[in-house]
């Protein structure tokens, strides 16, 4: 049995080992997010009797790189009236937190490296649920910020309904994820992916249907996703807190969105479907777990309308929030009986 | 309420399978043109001239006054459209020129890409409305 | 306690839900609207003034333009308003009679095609967007085949019609409206059923049946609170005495009752189309009526009477006798009136539309007061509105 590489047996592989994984995860979840929009585009075109983008390159895959260039060379504007740090500062408040989420998301068992056990995931924190929560919280922060620094209305009640919506479904998401760290009796990710080795049925989402239920609605709603996307509500806010950006700044909101809807589509495969667990190696089924919950979320947005405000709030507050403790409440009475 | 909800993505799966897209790819296909389509206008050539006769009739039905016709008269007395232009930026493409033509010297074509950068470009003269 | 204060904002003309360039200036509470006031004319080209200085031949093509959506439903008001003004209603053959209600019906269909589709994109439903435009490029397409134009159709004339119906055309319709039903029931399986859609449509942008009455609401929007109203039933033009039609109606006053009250009578226009296509015989499509009608082509080119029959008509056009006359057509979006007043020349002295909208947008305020922004889209989607025919 290999030891485990750590800082202190050979400090120069970990740290190579731990920049080389840092950047296999970071252009993976990048890629991702690029063709993320391409899937998109050319599922929802389907649904829709339309054909999605086909001229840039075969099939229209080089669209997204072609997308990124035009958002690149547009013009950067900054509204005189805005208040231009915050203005700047906001779209990277949103993506930085959504990466980072990343390094906490386990993808794949143990490997060896010159002779040492190294665990495929970027870092292992014993509080690694809690990290997600706040990490998820600090992009609620960037959203109030675009909205308030564009000093355009539209972008104001934008970022003032998104802030409502993600605290209150947090806390519906957060409740609905006790349950499970009730079960596996720790909150670190890695920990509940071995909670549920072994077999399939130990996975998560059969002993707490109801947990994966709450807690893929009210992610739906954190990362705004329709039916929930009311700050951006085009129709109606006309893209709501995003409307004044342009330019390489419109394009991080929009990175943000799919890198969101990612990290939210690892955690959902990490705390219910066993993670890496499955037919192939670990990286792949946790990859395949992700483009399942992704397609699971575009076809969404081609099939319903969007909620209204208050409904939403209603929603959050007294149905989701107390089917989750309620939910609690239940796996406690099993727990201990 | 979750049997709506299935019943709603089925119907968009549904239309995810081949055979469902209805997009044209305009520049490599084009839609057919009906055989009334009222496109650009044509004048109609008789032997080695147009068949117009400048009665006037079009320019006086048109409701954009987009038609322009001067009337002259060849050598052998037949009288004839000096000029004939049509603005076909003031052109509404209604068809009142060709059902007022009493001698079916105007038709209209299929022809519907009309776009330009320059403004003299869409002022179609007799030369070119011939062709 | 804290002052209260509201944001006033403006909403439109740039903004993708008002239906075009509508403006409305919101008082807002938070997410709840205190005041609105709409302001119209940002698209105003002086239809009624341009119609003035035209005979009534060339003043047709204007009214293609006012409800964009639904051309031949304004071509027939105007041509009805024209031919009751010439005292020539009588007329019209058969065969012109049954293809306007016929195509008057495809309108319909058209029109609540692009309003359900407008209004479920408002509301988040985009797919039925697309889905209800596949089916409005097939009447587009029968709008080629038949007049030559997809959306500016003139086809219509004083006194008849102005070509034909082309080969293959009946059977064209018939596919459509086979089809049809199909195309609703899958609108309805994305829609109706769903909570979301409920949720957003039920009790939403309400008016009872007195205000709308007050306030002068016709069509879908009036018949869905309950008031039975219907021109071509209570007031028929062009025949419609002779089809078996119901005339659709709803007590619920709300958003959702609109909705299935406008499905609903795209499948009543199918069952008055497909009555249409049995009535259709062959036989003329102008009146015989010289002095108002255009002569055939072949009369024109073949003989020196037809020949300066048509100069006649083009150079000097007809001349109605001194007088005024109202004329009523249930367009899809309402009552949709002409009232024209001759001087005896062969130009309107005058020509005043009475759109629908118009009058329908008087109820925004009204319904929206009180209720979230979010429901503001959906009131506008809700009345269908179109610009060109509110701003003239
Ligand atoms: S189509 Fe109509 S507008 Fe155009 S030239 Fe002919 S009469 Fe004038
Ligand atoms: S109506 Fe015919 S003949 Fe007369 S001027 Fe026009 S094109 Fe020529």
């Amino acid at each position: 049995m290999p030891e485990m590489l750590s800082l202190s047996n050979d400090p120069i592989l970990f740290l190579s080992v731990m920049v080389a994984k840092i950047l296999v995860v970071f252009i993976v979840v990048v890629l991702i997010v690029a063709y993320a929009t391409y899937a998109e585009r050319k599922i929802i075109g389907r649904m829709q009797t339309r054909l999605g983008p086909t001229m840039t390159g075969p099939l229209g895959l080089l669209q997204p790189i072609a997308d990124g260039l035009k958002l690149f060379f547009k013009e950067d504007i900054i509204p005189a009236q805005s208040s231009k740090f915050a203005f700047i500062l906001a779209p990277m408040m949103i993506l930085v937190p959504a990466f980072i989420t990343v390094a906490v998301i386990p993808f794949g068992d143990f490997i060896t490296v010159g002779g040492y056990l190294v665990p495929l995931h970027i870092t292992d924190l014993n509080v690694g649920i809690l990290y997600i929560l706040a990490m998820a919280g600090l992009g609620v922060y960037g959203i109030v910020l675009a909205g308030w620094a564009s000093n355009n209305k539209y972008s104001l009640i934008g970022g003032i309904r998104s802030a409502a919506q993600m605290v209150s479904y947090e806390l519906a998401a957060g409740l609905s994820m006790i349950a499970v760290f009730m079960l596996s009796e720790t909150l670190s990710l890695r920990g509940i992916v071995d909670a549920q080795a072994g077999s399939v049925l130990n996975w998560y989402i059969f002993s707490q249907p109801l947990a994966f239920c709450l807690f893929v609605i009210t992610s739906l709603a954190e990362i705004n996703r329709t039916p929930f996307d009311l700050p951006e509500a085009e129709t109606e806010l006309v893209s709501g807190f995003c409307t004044e950006y342009s330019s390489m700044k419109y394009a991080l909101f929009f990175m943000a969105e799919y890198a969101n809807m990612i990290v939210v589509s690892a955690i959902t495969a990490t705390l219910f479907l066993g993670g890496p667990a499955g037919p192939f190696a670990g990286p792949i089924n946790l990859l395949l777990k992700i483009f399942f919950f992704m397609f699971l979320f575009i076809w969404i947005r081609a099939t319903f309308p969007r909620v209204r405000y208050d409904q939403l709030m209603f929603m959050g507050w007294k149905v989701f929030l107390p089917l989750a403790l309620l939910n609690i409440v239940i796996t406690g009475a099993v727990i201990v009986f | 309420m979750i049997k709506e909800f299935i019943q709603g993505l089925s119907i968009t799966a549904k239309h995810l399978l081949p055979g469902h897209t209805t997009t044209v790819e305009y520049p490599k296909q084009k839609l057919e043109i009906a055989e009334r389509f009222r496109g650009l206008h044509r004048l109609v050539p008789d032997h080695d001239r147009e068949k117009c006769v400048a009665c006037g009739l079009c320019p006086t039905v048109c409701p954009a006054k987009c038609i322009t016709v001067e009337a002259g008269e060849d050598e052998n007395g037949v009288k004839y459209p000096k000029v004939y232009q049509i603005d076909m930026l003031r052109c509404i493409f209604c068809g009142y020129c060709v059902e007022a033509c009493p001698v079916e010297a105007i038709e209209m074509t299929g022809e519907y890409e009309l776009a330009s950068y320059k403004r003299e470009d869409f002022c179609f003269t007799k030369e070119r409305l011939l062709k | 306690m804290a002052k209260k204060e509201t944001m006033t904002i403006n909403m439109g003309p740039q903004h993708p839900s008002t239906h075009g360039v509508l403006q409305l200036v919101l008082e807002l509470d938070g997410e709840t609207v205190v005041n609105a006031v709409p302001h119209v004319g940002f698209l105003h080209r002086g239809v009624e003034k341009l119609a003035e200085n035209r005979s009534y031949h060339r003043a047709l093509p204007l009214t293609d333009r006012l409800d964009y959506l639904a051309p031949m439903s304004n071509n027939l008001g105007y041509v009805l308003a024209v031919e009751k003004l010439l005292g020539i209603t009588d007329q019209i053959p058969e065969r012109a009679k049954v293809v306007r209600v016929m195509m008057a019906e495809i309108t319909r269909i058209k029109s609540h095609l692009v309003w359900l589709a407008t209004h479920a994109l408002d509301i988040g439903a985009m797919t039925v967007f697309l889905y209800c435009f596949r089916e409005r490029e097939a009447i587009m397409d029968m709008y080629e085949k038949l007049s030559g134009a997809r959306m500016t159709s003139n086809y219509f004339r004083v006194g008849g019609l102005s070509l034909d119906l082309p080969e293959g055309f009946e059977n064209d319709v018939l596919e459509f409206i086979d089809a049809m039903p199909g195309h609703l029931n899958t609108y309805e399986g994305l829609l109706t059923g769903n909570k979301i859609w409920q949720k957003r449509t039920i009790g939403v942008a309400k008016i009872s049946a007195e205000d709308a009455i007050d306030i002068g609401l016709t069509g879908p929007a009036l018949r869905a609170s309950g008031v039975d109203w219907d021109l071509r039933r209570d007031n028929p033009y062009s025949g419609y005495e002779d089809y078996d039609f119901k005339v659709i109606t709803r007590d619920g006053c709300d958003t959702f009752d609109r909705y299935t009250a406008r499905l609903d009578e795209m499948r009543e226009s199918c069952k008055i189309i497909r009555q249409a296509l049995d009535k259709l015989q062959p036989g003329p499509i102008l009146a015989d009526e010289p002095s108002v009608c255009l002569p055939a082509k072949k009369d024109v080119v073949n003989s020196i009477e037809g020949l300066i029959h048509q100069f006649k008509i083009i150079t000097e056009g007809f001349k109605p006798e001194e007088g005024e006359i109202y004329q009523g057509v249930e367009a899809p979006k309402g009552e949709l009136g002409y009232y024209m007043v001759s001087d005896g020349t062969a130009n309107p002295f005058r020509m005043k539309v009475r759109p629908p909208s118009f009058v329908n947008l008087q109820a925004l305020p009204q319904m929206i007061e009180g209720s979230m922004i979010a429901d503001v889209v959906a009131a506008i989607g809700t009345l269908d509105i179109v610009l060109g025919e509110i701003d003239r």
